[in-house]
This record gives C-alpha cells, sequence and structure tokens, in this order.
C-alpha cells in the first residue's frame, strides 16, 4: 500500500503554456484521512534552479485550513485556475534554470507535510547553447554620411 | 517509517543542504544571544553612564567645602599615561567632618574618569587654590560622594550605538524569524511578494510589477542621446576604476616602501634580518605587479578616449530591429574595433561562510566590426548600425541569488597600447504581445 500522496493532473497537459494563458486543472490527495488534514496550500511558482542558491517566486498562492473553517475534503478533487504572468519565462541555461510548477502543499497532524508538484513550461526561449551566434545582418553607416 | 526530524535534508549536487530547521532553531538561538547582550550592554551603560550624571545634577546637595590639596590622578593604559584633576575638599555634614579627594562624579566611577591630555587637567587644577571654599554637592545617601563640578558628558552616548545595534538587528531577526516557523517556502515568499508590492517608491532594480523577475531598469532610460533615444550607461566608470586601482597601488606599494626602509636600515647598522628582507621582497613584487597595472589602466582610461554608445529603442525585445550609434573619441590607430550583445548568466552561492559568485556566457551577438583605422583628436569615430535581436532569446532575469543579464560589449585592439574593453548594460524583455512563442 503506498503512502500518502498527492496527483496533479493539468487540464490541458504537455502543453507550452504562454503568457496570458490560463492554467487550469486537479489535484487528488490519495491516502490521507479527512481527520488528519489541518491545512492545504496551492502555489503556481517558478524556482531557480542550477549553480546558485535557490530563488523563488509564487503567482498564486491559496492556503485552506480547517482552523478557519475551511472545508477541504481529501475524497473530492480540487481544482485551480490561474492566468499566466509576462515572465519569466522557463528557461534552461547553463548555470541558471527556471522551472514553473504547480505545488500542492497539505500539512498534516503532528508536523506531517505531503507536498506534490507538476513541472510546466512557459514560454518557448530553447535551452542555452553558449556558443557564438553567426554574424546577424549588419547594416552599418558613417554617421558623417 | 520516515523520520520527522532530518538533519540534513535534500543533497543538491555536491552540496548538501542543512535541516531547515536546525538552521532556524540555531539562528534563534543566536539573535537570541545578540538581542539579550544589547539589552545587557544598555541596561549596563544606562547605569554607569546616564545614572551616576543624573543624580550629580539633580539629586546631590548644595554645599560649601574648602580646598586642601590638589594633585594630577595618572592611570597606565595602553593607549599610554591617562590623567585625571584630583582634589582633597574638607566639608561638614551634621557636625560630621568629611576629607575626601573629588572632582566631578566621574572621579567615583569604576573607570575612574581618566583621559589623555596632562595639560588640560592642570589648567582645571590652576582654578583651585588651598584653603579657599568653593561651591559644592554632595550625596544625601552618601556624604562621602561630593563633587565640585556639575557636568555631564553626553558625547558618551556615541556609546549607545552599539547596543541599540545588536537589540535593533537582534530583535529585528528574531521577529523574522519567528514568523517563519511552521509557515511553508511558499507563503513565506507571497508574503515577502505581496509586502514588496505594496512598497511606493521605486527602485533602479525594483523589479516591473508587470513583467516580474526583471529588473526595472530606471538607470538604463534615464540618459536621452544626442543622435538617437537614449544613451547607454557603462557598465563601470573607468575613472572610477582607474582611482581605486591608484589608491590600492599607492597604499600597498608605501607598505612595501616603509619594509625596505626598515630593511634596509637594519643591514646598514649590520643587523641583518633575512626574513624581514625576503617579506618585503615578495611584498615588493606584488607591488610592481599593482604598479604596472595601475600604469596600464591609466593609459587605456587616459589614452584611449570614452565610448559613447546610443540606441534607438529600450529595453529590447525579441525578434525586434534596433538602430545603435557608437563613438569612440581619442587619438588612435585601431587594428580591430568590434561590438557585439552578450547574454551572460551570474549565480551567487554559499560555499560554507563564504558568498561566491559565478557567471558564464551563453551568447555572444556580433552587432559591428572593423579592422585597420585610425581615430584622430577631434574627430571621433562614429557609425550607425542596425541589429536584429533573435527571435528565441532568454530575456533578462534578476532573482536573490541568480540572473541573467544582457550586455553591448565594445573591444578594441590599439597598436602599441593595451586592449580595452567597454560594457553597456541593457535590458531585453520577452515579446511584447506577451507571447512567448517563437
Amino acid at each position: 500500500m503506498s503512502g500518502p500522496r498527492i496527483v496533479l493532473r493539468l487540464d490541458e497537459d504537455g502543453r507550452v503554456y504562454q503568457p496570458g494563458d490560463t492554467l487550469g486543472g486537479q489535484y487528488r490527495m490519495m491516502s490521507i484521512e479527512r481527520d488528519d488534514i489541518k491545512a492545504l496550500e496551492l502555489s503556481v511558482l517558478w524556482y531557480t534552479e542550477g549553480k546558485g542558491d535557490e530563488d523563488m517566486g509564487v503567482h498564486h498562492f491559496q492556503r485552506l485550513s480547517t482552523e478557519d473553517g475551511d472545508w477541504i475534503d481529501p475524497r473530492r478533487p480540487g481544482t485551480f485556475h490561474t492566468v499566466l504572468p509576462k515572465s519569466p519565462m522557463s528557461y534552461d541555461g547553463r548555470i541558471v534554470k527556471v522551472r514553473w510548477c504547480i505545488r500542492v502543499r497539505v500539512f498534516l497532524k503532528r508536523g506531517r507535510e505531503v507536498v506534490g508538484q507538476r513541472l510546466f513550461r512557459l514560454g518557448n526561449v530553447p535551452k542555452a547553447s553558449g556558443r557564438k551566434t553567426p554574424p546577424s545582418p549588419v547594416v552599418e553607416q558613417d554617421a558623417e554620411t | 517509517m520516515a523520520r520527522t526530524f532530518r538533519y540534513f535534508e535534500k543533497k543538491r549536487r555536491h552540496r548538501r543542504t542543512i535541516s531547515r530547521t536546525l538552521v532556524i532553531v540555531g539562528e534563534i538561538l543566536f539573535f537570541t544571544v545578540f538581542l539579550l547582550g544589547g539589552i545587557g550592554g544598555l541596561v549596563l551603560l544606562y547605569f554607569t553612564v546616564v545614572v551616576p550624571q543624573w543624580q550629580a545634577n539633580t539629586e546631590f546637595v548644595a554645599h560649601r567645602c574648602t580646598v586642601l590639596d590638589k594633585r594630577i590622578g595618572e592611570k597606565e593604559s595602553d593607549e599610554g599615561t591617562l590623567y585625571r584633576p584630583e582634589i582633597q575638599v574638607e566639608y561638614t555634614i551634621n557636625e560630621e567632618r568629611f576629607v575626601v579627594w573629588t572632582y566631578d562624579i566621574w572621579t567615583f566611577d569604576p573607570t575612574g574618569g581618566y583621559s589623555s591630555g596632562k595639560e588640560e587637567k592642570e589648567r582645571i587644577l590652576e582654578g583651585f587654590h588651598q584653603s579657599v571654599t568653593y561651591p559644592c554637592w554632595y550625596d544625601p545617601q552618601d556624604f562621602t560622594r561630593v563633587v565640585l563640578v556639575r557636568n555631564s558628558r553626553w558625547w558618551l552616548g556615541v556609546l549607545f550605538i552599539l547596543p541599540i545595534a545588536f537589540i535593533l538587528i537582534g530583535s529585528a531577526r528574531l521577529i523574522y524569524l519567528l514568523f517563519s516557523v511552521g509557515k511553508s517556502a511558499e507563503r513565506r515568499s507571497a508574503f515577502v511578494q505581496k509586502a514588496a508590492n505594496l512598497a511606493t517608491f521605486d527602485t533602479p532594480t525594483k523589479p516591473n510589477s508587470e513583467y516580474p523577475a526583471i529588473p526595472g531598469g530606471l538607470t538604463l532610460i534615464d540618459s536621452p542621446g544626442t543622435t538617437l533615444t537614449y544613451r547607454l550607461p557603462i557598465s563601470s566608470t573607468p575613472n572610477w576604476i582607474m582611482g581605486s586601482i591608484v589608491v590600492a597601488s599607492l597604499i600597498w606599494n608605501g607598505i612595501v616602501a616603509w619594509l625596505m626602509v626598515i630593511a634596509i636600515r637594519g643591514h646598514l647598522r649590520g643587523e641583518h634580518d633575512w626574513s624581514l628582507t625576503l617579506f618585503a621582497l615578495s611584498f615588493a613584487v606584488a607591488g610592481g605587479v599593482l604598479i604596472v597595472y595601475a600604469v596600464r589602466h591609466a593609459m587605456v582610461t587616459t589614452g584611449i578616449g570614452p565610448t559613447f554608445l546610443e540606441i534607438s529603442e529600450q529595453p529590447l525585445r525579441p525578434g525586434r530591429e534596433y538602430r545603435l550609434f557608437v563613438s569612440q573619441t581619442g587619438r588612435l590607430r585601431l587594428r580591430r574595433f568590434d561590438i557585439s550583445l552578450v547574454c551572460e548568466e551570474e549565480a551567487t552561492f554559499r560555499h560554507g561562510t563564504d558568498t561566491r559568485k559565478e557567471s558564464c556566457r551563453v551568447s555572444e551577438h556580433p552587432v559591428f566590426e572593423r579592422d585597420d583605422f585610425e581615430v584622430l583628436r577631434g574627430e571621433p569615430f562614429e557609425v550607425h548600425c542596425d541589429l536584429r535581436l533573435p527571435e528565441d532569446v532568454m530575456h533578462s532575469f534578476k532573482s536573490a541569488h541568480n540572473e541573467i543579464n544582457w550586455r553591448f560589449v565594445v573591444r578594441g585592439t590599439v597598436s602599441g597600447w593595451p586592449d580595452f574593453e567597454r560594457s553597456f548594460p541593457v535590458l531585453v524583455y520577452p515579446h511584447e504581445n506577451g507571447n512567448g512563442e517563437a
């Protein structure tokens, strides 16, 4: 029997999203009892990977807490929708990488947490090649002329 | 069964991140000590600096006393001999006679109120004469504490800066840490972003709210050009760099000269200190390198005139065309002169207790190049050129520890001179229509 986990599904799975697109989907809590849940946080965020220390920017954040009277039912799938921002784009650089993801974090009793995460791409920026590009068409003109 | 507490969390390549809980507990302990140290220092200063002055100035009772003797009190310290005026006075309270050495309230201070400057203390003593009666003030709680002068050393208030700084830093960090406890990284980040967005003031690096994680770049568009719309700022002023190198060279070589003088004097006296001589010589080699570097930089800064770069539009967008104007002044024969638009990644990371920065050039787009030509004094080399930013490039990006920066790099190879390279930062935004598609 598998332990508690969260399964995330995007409405248009596998597609590359563009700024201004709506990201929507569902999350399901598996093997989690309702009485065990204290709170649930849903975030759409970007984070960095690579050589540098990790940075994070949260675009959409939603928190449900049983202490605040919110009803969290693990038997029913939760839904989310958010309009994606203009930046930053997903990027696969040499020492800096930018990843976008939807993350659901469920806080259980006795300080336990269960996290589910699903990556998606924002924009079509290709992987950094690190090569010198061939000269682009340059029109040169002396200033005096 | 999973452990509820782990000393180490996930391993990032060769670096292992320590448990966040452990870090928070350690930080809370450290800053609690910081805060308590500040509070303790403040209380100590209050009772040793403020209270004695206040008591002497407000609570001591006016009286009269007769001067019996006077002298300069001395005390040896690391800074040399310190002095204070001491005057022996006689006075009677409730028919009881007291004879006390005093001057001001600091005479009764544990540190003794000593300071440098013997002449100043002698001048004070000259104002008091033996067998003459003067006004004085005594402590109604302790008749042996009497002062001839009631004054306030308000400059001692400077001492309060240190404990207050400890209290401010300690309490601010503790508030932040206590706020962080039990909150997820996403919740903290969302809160910090919300607070940053509420800030009403703009800074040059504050991200544009429409384009998160892209620097605002206020400084890049505040200088109009003479030929095109914007004159691009140079990334670092050559004069400022040259000044820093010259100052560093002067300080270093001043130390070298001082060491050499000591070593040579020793040799002349017949006291051969070879370890000092070798030490001074190794310093001199580094000093020589610094001089060569300073001279080389001075030649480039003063001999090769300033470079001006202007652009038709800012920020840049992928797939768009721009006009560029470059002006190179000076009197030089250029073997090669080229301009390219480069993109660099920059990562900041902690390695042990050090903070390190690493950068990596990921793309370079040649914009202009010309070989073998001459720039005459009073006739700067000026040229217009067009460039098209490729469709699929990454935009400028800036977060706390990671950056993607774009800049024009102007490089020159000059006959008989060191090569030079000058950078002009620019901003690249994503496609204007919000579509990131190529």
